[in-house]
């Protein structure tokens, strides 16, 4: 568990195939190990949420859209730092989700150093 | 009857008995007087001679009766004025008398026999002119009517540009051709029936091939033909024919003629072309104005390729610009951009192809690829409403011959009807796009939802135009869908799904078909 701990997996949830590689590749590029999932159903299925350091997360997905996920791992007492990255982000999403404890509620695209910042603030916290 | 007609018929005078009679009696006093004139110039005895003229002359005019009086008078006239004659002149006498009065009623008789055969005859004749006139007059009768007929019939033929024709096979020409052929082909009627070399060259260029394919077909079945073609006339006018043709064949089952009709469908193939053009300017008006609703998805769809080329880009960047850069990484990122980027390029242009205006364009196109390019442009829109798209695509479907841009049109439109039947609903969100053959070389394309369902009682109602059950709808996508399947020559109809929920199911032929 200890060196589980110390990997500090970051985990990005999105059903967009390009947004996922493009996710992973720049962690990669900055040397954060990350795992992607096609789907907040996979993501819950894998059992790598309590691995999670920090969960880059679509909004709306097929299914289980991110909001839903985040209460899912909210209900499971798995509270993981959230970055929300979205295009059809409105102020009223914005603050439900930020009050249900995401760390960054991101519009694509995004700034991706703003992104890494995010991610390392969490990883840190 | 033949009394009636000798007695109307006879050439004889028909005189009173007295005059008859009398003329036996006047005659044979003239023989007398005449013979006593003779006697008193002493000139030779021909009381005989003039007797015998009185009794034919009373035989002719007066009858047999009354020439038998003359003869039996002259018999008593010579007794007393004569005596001087020997006996057996006397016997003599009285026998020439009887000889000639019987030879005189055989004469008579003959006569009268001719008479009443002359008479006969001309009655025959009288009959038979009589007829001939009826006949003239029957004839003409006919004729007028045939004038009448032959005037209607052309009439007819001006107002519905339908002319007609005759044509041997053997010689290739014409043996009949009404005034509205010369019309319609625009040939002086005045400089008689043109050659047929003359009448090819007025066929469209571009149509004589199929012209004369149906007509040698026809011939080589002796069977009936029918072509539609336009003419070239020499002032550039274009006309559309359509014309029929019957086989005529003689009696040992030898083709000899054909006869027709060509029918100027000029108009109506303009009335059609500009239907055509009112269908698809409508038909542009509603995929725009359904392009509209999906604008925000749609935006979201290119930006989300191109965001991941953003972010792709950068990452490129970061390891190029290392100390030591990793080209194998920034090619790697570069290579997901040419792929974010392509992305983002197809969607623009599906999109773009849906908001173009133009004539319906027929091709081979492949259903199950329609309704997959369909299904990812909705991606973002089913995403919106947290719908779940499943398809079942039938691989072994066969191509059909359509507009693609207005089958795209029907699948968008019956894709949003599900997704806005669904998005205020509770419980699971499926649209389910199936593709299957179908009997009768048709495929099959359903669309199901699990939304509110269709209207009750209403629900044969949908297709009209103008019914709408949204706050902003125009109430035409369901028509004019329905109106390009049939263009297509297929068939669009919805039904309950189960357990809840819409489904639309449109056939297609697969043979090339329907349009004309």
């Amino acid at each position: 568990m200890a060196t589980q701990a110390k990997v500090k997996l970051v985990a990005i949830v999105d059903d967009d195939e390009l947004m996922r590689g493009a996710l992973q590749g720049l962690l990669k590029a900055v040397g954060l190990p990350s795992r992607a999932f096609a789907s907040a159903e996979e993501f819950l299925k894998s059992g790598q949420q309590h691995q999670t350091a920090c969960l880059i997360a679509d909004i709306r997905m097929p299914g289980m859209s991110g909001l839903e996920l985040q209460a899912q791992l909210n209900a499971e007492h798995c509270r993981i730092p959230t970055i929300f990255i979205t295009a059809h982000g409105d102020t009223k999403m914005r603050l439900q989700a930020l009050r249900a404890g995401a760390v960054e509620f991101m519009a694509k695209p995004f700034d991706d150093e703003v992104l890494l910042e995010n991610v390392r603030a969490a990883l840190d916290s | 009857m033949t009394h009636m007609v000798t007695g109307k018929w006879t050439a004889r005078p028909v005189a009173s008995a007295a005059l008859r009679y009398g003329l036996a009696f006047a005659s044979v006093v003239v023989a007398l007087g005449l013979a006593r004139i003779f006697l008193y110039f002493h000139l030779p005895q021909p009381f005989a001679a003039f007797a015998l003229s009185a009794i034919a002359i009373t035989f002719w005019y007066g009858g047999t009766k009354p020439g038998i009086v003359a003869a039996v008078l002259a018999s008593i006239v010579r007794y007393f004025d004569w005596s001087e004659v020997g006996a057996v002149s006397r016997v003599l006498y009285d026998l020439v008398f009887v000889i000639f009065a019987l030879l005189m009623i055989g004469v008579n008789r003959a006569r009268s026999e001719l008479e009443v055969r002359v008479a006969q005859r001309t009655a025959e004749l009288t009959r038979a002119n009589e007829d001939l006139s009826l006949e003239i007059a029957e004839r003409k009768r006919a004729e007028e009517k045939l004038r009448q007929s032959e005037a209607y019939l052309a009439e007819a033929q001006k107002l519905t540009h339908t002319g007609s024709w005759v044509w041997e096979v053997a010689g290739r020409c014409a043996l009949h051709l009404s005034e509205e052929w010369y019309r319609i082909y625009g040939f002086d009627p005045e400089e008689g029936m043109p050659a047929w070399d003359k009448r090819l060259q007025r066929i469209h260029p571009d149509d004589r091939a199929k012209w004369q394919q149906a007509i040698d077909q026809a011939i080589s079945e002796k069977s009936d033909y029918e072509v539609e073609f336009r003419l070239l006339l020499p002032d550039g006018k274009v006309r559309h024919l359509h014309t029929v043709g019957h086989p005529v064949l003689d009696a040992s089952g030898n083709l000899v003629q054909f006869v027709g009709s060509s029918t100027d469908i000029t108009e109506r193939k303009q009335a059609e072309e500009a239907l055509r053009q009112a269908q698809s300017d409508l038909a542009h008006v509603s995929r725009v104005t359904t392009m509209g609703e999906l604008t925000a998805s749609l935006a979201h769809e290119v930006n989300q390729p191109i965001a991941a080329a953003i972010t792709d880009a950068n990452t490129c960047l970061r390891w190029l610009n290392r100390d030591h850069p990793d080209v194998e990484e920034a090619r790697e990122a570069a290579s997901r951009m040419v792929k974010d980027a392509t992305r983002a390029a197809e969607i623009v242009s599906r999109t773009r192809l849906l908001f173009k205006k133009g004539t319906p364009q027929w091709e081979l196109v492949d259903i199950n690829e329609i309704i997959r390019e369909m299904v990812a442009l909705m991606r973002s829109e089913v995403t919106r409403y947290s719908i779940s798209v499943r398809t079942e695509l039938a691989e072994d479907i066969p191509q059909l011959t359509g507009d693609r841009v207005q089958l795209q049109q029907v699948l968008m439109n019956l894709m949003i009807n599900a997704i806005d039947a669904m998005k205020d609903g509770d419980g699971t969100r499926e649209l389910a796009v199936k593709s299957q053959r179908a009997e009768n070389e048709q495929l099959m394309v359903s669309i199901s939802d699990t939304g509110v369902g269709l209207p009750p009682q209403q629900a044969d109602q949908i297709f009209n135009a103008f019914f709408t059950t949204k706050p902003h709808g125009t109430g035409m996508g369901l028509r004019i869908s329905r109106s390009i399947i049939e263009s297509h020559g297929g068939r669009l109809w919805a039904a309950d799904n189960s357990p809840r929920g819409a489904s639309f199911h449109l056939t297609l032929p697969v043979e090339a078909e329907a349009h004309e």
